[in-house]
């Protein structure tokens, strides 16, 4: 079967591939989505572009397709390198891949066709997350049977967190979406606005960022040519974020009539959440420190060290936001999707890039077709997505001000619509660098032309 | 500690186990699940409707939760866990692009909604809702019935009052303008009847009662005051010609009383929300001088001066 085609890397190559391809897919709908908030009746009255269908398939495509995929793409790459081994089995992982794909292609289509169960990150309907976590089993399947027959006695960081991050996803994902009632895939009442949420910060927190982490901490000393600055810390760093991230997810629900115990840990939870934080970053920057030239001259590097500076400012942020004082301002607006973005494309999403522009030339063999569109997409995205999250930030701060002073929502809608519409300009800088990513890698696979010379 | 497959797989299990206790189990079994006294079960059509809400994401712009400090948002009544005992999933939203609909039913009438559905810029001109014309009618019927359910027994409470006073309103109307603007009058109290606009005509008062129209009252009302703005072929009684009202008695105390409170039963809603006073007076100014071609401004009352106008002020001089 030509699908479930075999050759060497040839399963984390697909990955990369169809993450470069949801990205694109990704950003436009959100594109498309943010008109909806310049224009509301610019694109109208068409079902499956609405914004209310339109915006779990935004979120669920980038989470799952882009940011999901292209790190655990990467760890298909990274787990035989890093145990000394080749993958278990190439086509176990296509295999995988395409359940994987299918499953959030068809999670898409039938949101866009009017069928969601409306909890933020679980929108998709029952079939779709059975396929999902049987994408998730037969990863975890392939990384654990590739692990148990490594050359490699010592487990690096890295392999850690791909595996916490696996097993911690499956099970977030099948409590989370109530997978035994399929009908609703939902319990009753604030229970499950507690569950949803239970599940919505882990796919944050354990899907998203320990994959992200280990991508970092194999680019980070690769690339910057220097040993990890401490075992100790990444040990800390580890069991800590397990502990301490997975319990915090009421705090996007601290403002409903929730028991006042679980308030208390979830935002207790969510400040201890500066310990692993800070202690991941610490140990890199401690690793790269004085060589920040040498990371930056590679386009891996570069993306890193954005990506992680994008999780610092993410992650002081959010554990201040799960205060009661400062949640008064900034729930329930603009603040909360800068935040996200912030999370999503800036931290993970950076690190996901990285792990594409570092890998694909390994597996092939050749350099990137061109290394400056891979840095004009850099500075795209550095540049749209600052502008992106002052503009939505202040809209944030205006609707929330507005609101405690008394100002009816509707009131505050004529304030929002400048920064709407600048929203969506710092959106198409995103959007732009999908593309030429997606371009890039195309004519790095099959279409290089000259070779140039040097490897990137 | 030696970082073996078996270690990590282990830990992971035993730590998610333990959060999974923690944080969802716990929770589970102590959210109270005895509803509050004004939960009553939903109708198949609210149900339908419900599906309908969630299906489309209407959740992504509307919360349905209200919290101690909010205001402003039309619902009075702070939200209490027995409110979503019914709630499967629950719809709690995260986000307000739109007001709070947790007490959403009987603040309008049907026929405002089937406007707002069509087009909601036909009624609430700066919304920036989605049309939602291509669900047809039979899909909006039913998303109409769940949003007038939302406060149960509340919502029962107001839409009872809604539709009490939608019969009046269409006899009034259908008695012709004399009656239905004596029967509109009648329901004005008195004093206010015979209260004047306390503030002067003036090109700033004017130009921000054209702004207040045409943000808030141009849907219905039309450019022109003739009642013939975008909604008006939905709602019943249609939106009010104020071009008939010269010398009916109009005064700045019925506009005021009337666009503060609405008109129950009738697609006018209360803006007492959203409006504060000096704007109210304001629109209403707007209103009679360019619709109904007529204005009771600062007619001598027996009032205290209005501490900002004092009667004698050079800006009374210079309008003279």
């Amino acid at each position: 079967m030509q699908l479930l085609k075999v050759e060497p890397n040839g399963t984390a190559k697909a990955f990369l591939l169809s993450s470069a391809i949801w990205f694109v897919v990704g950003t436009t709908l959100g594109g498309i989505d943010a008109t909806h908030l310049a224009a509301p009746e610019l694109i109208d009255n068409i079902p499956f572009l609405v914004f209310g269908r339109l915006r779990p398939m935004h979120t669920n495509t980038v989470i799952f397709g882009f940011v999901g995929t292209s790190l655990m793409g990467a760890g298909f790459y990274l787990i035989p390198v890093m145990t000394r081994t080749v993958l278990y089995s190439e086509r176990l992982g296509k295999l995988a891949l395409w359940v994987w794909n299918l499953s959030i292609l068809s999670g898409n289509v039938l949101l866009g066709l009017g069928y969601s169960q409306s909890r933020e990150y679980a929108e998709w309907i029952w079939p779709v997350d059975i396929g999902i976590l049987t994408a998730f089993a037969l990863i975890f399947v392939n990384y654990l049977m590739t692990t148990l027959r490594r050359q490699e006695k010592i487990l690096y960081v890295s392999v850690w967190y791909l595996f916490a991050a696996l097993v911690f996803t499956w099970c977030f994902y099948f409590f989370g979406n109530a997978v035994w009632n399929p009908r609703t895939g939902s319990l009753a009442g604030l229970a499950d606005a507690n569950l949803a949420w239970f599940y919505g910060h882990g796919i944050i927190g354990l899907f998203m960022t320990p994959l992200a982490v280990a991508v970092a901490y194999y680019i980070v000393p690769i690339v910057s040519r220097a040993p990890l600055y401490s075992h100790s810390l990444s040990l800390i760093g580890f069991w800590t974020i397990l502990v301490l991230y997975s319990h915090i997810g009421a705090h996007h629900i601290i403002q409903t009539p929730i028991p006042t115990w679980l308030k208390v840990v979830a935002i207790t939870g969510s400040l201890s959440m500066l310990l692993p934080v800070a202690t991941v970053l610490v140990n890199l920057w401690l690793t790269m420190r004085g060589r920040l030239g040498v990371l930056h001259a590679n386009i891996a590097g570069k993306f890193v060290f954005a990506g992680l500076v994008w999780y610092a400012l993410v992650c002081i942020a959010g554990p201040l936001q799960a205060l009661p004082s400062v949640q008064r301002v900034t729930h329930l607006n603009n603040w909360v999707i800068a935040h996200s973005h912030l999370g999503v494309l800036g931290f993970a999403g950076f690190i996901g890039l990285a792990g594409i522009w570092l890998i694909i030339p390994r597996i092939i063999g050749r350099p990137l077709y061109e290394k400056r569109l891979a840095d004009i997409q850099y500075w795209l995205l550095i540049f749209g997505l600052t502008a992106f999250h002052l503009v939505l930030s202040t809209a944030g701060l205006i609707q929330g001000n507005s609101w405690l002073n008394g100002e009816a929502i509707y009131r505050t809608l004529p304030m929002m619509h400048i920064y709407m519409v600048l929203r969506l300009f710092s959106g198409l800088f995103i959007i732009g660098a999908a593309y030429i990513g997606l371009y890039n890698l195309l004519r790095t696979l099959y279409w290089p032309g000259k070779i140039k010379e040097g490897l990137p | 500690m030696k970082m073996v497959p078996m270690v990590i797989v282990t830990g992971c299990l035993l730590i998610f186990s333990a959060v999974l206790f923690i944080s969802m189990l716990l929770p589970w079994h102590t959210i109270s699940e005895a509803p509050s006294a004004v939960v009553r079960a939903r109708t198949p059509l609210e149900e339908e409707g419900r599906r309908i809400y969630q299906n489309n994401g209407c959740t992504f712009c509307h919360t349905q939760f209200v919290r101690p400090f909010d205001w402003g948002s039309g619902s009075e009544r702070i939200s209490q866990s027995g409110d979503y005992v019914l709630d499967v999933p629950h719809l709690v939203g995260t986000e307000r692009w739109g007001p709070d609909l947790s007490q959403e039913g009987g603040l309008h009438p049907d026929d405002w909604h089937v406007a707002h559905f069509i087009n909601p810029r036909f009624v609430r001109p700066e919304s920036v809702m989605p049309n939602w014309e291509f669900l047809g009618m039979d899909q909006i019927r039913a998303l109409i019935a769940y949003k007038q359910s939302l406060g149960f027994k509340l919502a029962d409470h107001r839409m009872a009052r809604q539709n009490f006073w939608k019969e009046k309103a269409l006899e009034a109307f259908r008695a012709g303008p004399d009656e239905n603007v004596r029967w509109l009058h009648d329901h004005v109290p008195a004093p206010w009847r015979e209260l004047p606009n306390p503030y002067p005509t003036t090109d700033y008062r004017l130009n921000r009662g054209k702004r207040i129209y045409q943000g808030f009252c141009i849907g219905c009302h039309g450019p022109i005051g003739d009642g013939m703005g975008p909604a008006q072929p939905y709602l019943d009684p249609p939106p009010l010609n104020f071009t008939l009202l010269k010398g009916r008695g109009i005064s700045g105390g019925i506009l005021y009383y009337q666009i503060m409170n609405g008109i129950t039963g009738t697609a006018m809603p209360f803006f007492k929300e959203e409006l504060e006073s000096e704007k109210i007076w304001s629109v209403g100014e707007y209103v009679a001088v360019y619709f109904i071609g007529e204005t009771d401004s600062r007619r001598e009352t027996v009032t205290i001066d209005i501490a900002n106008e004092i009667a004698d002020s050079p800006l009374k001089k210079e309008e003279e």
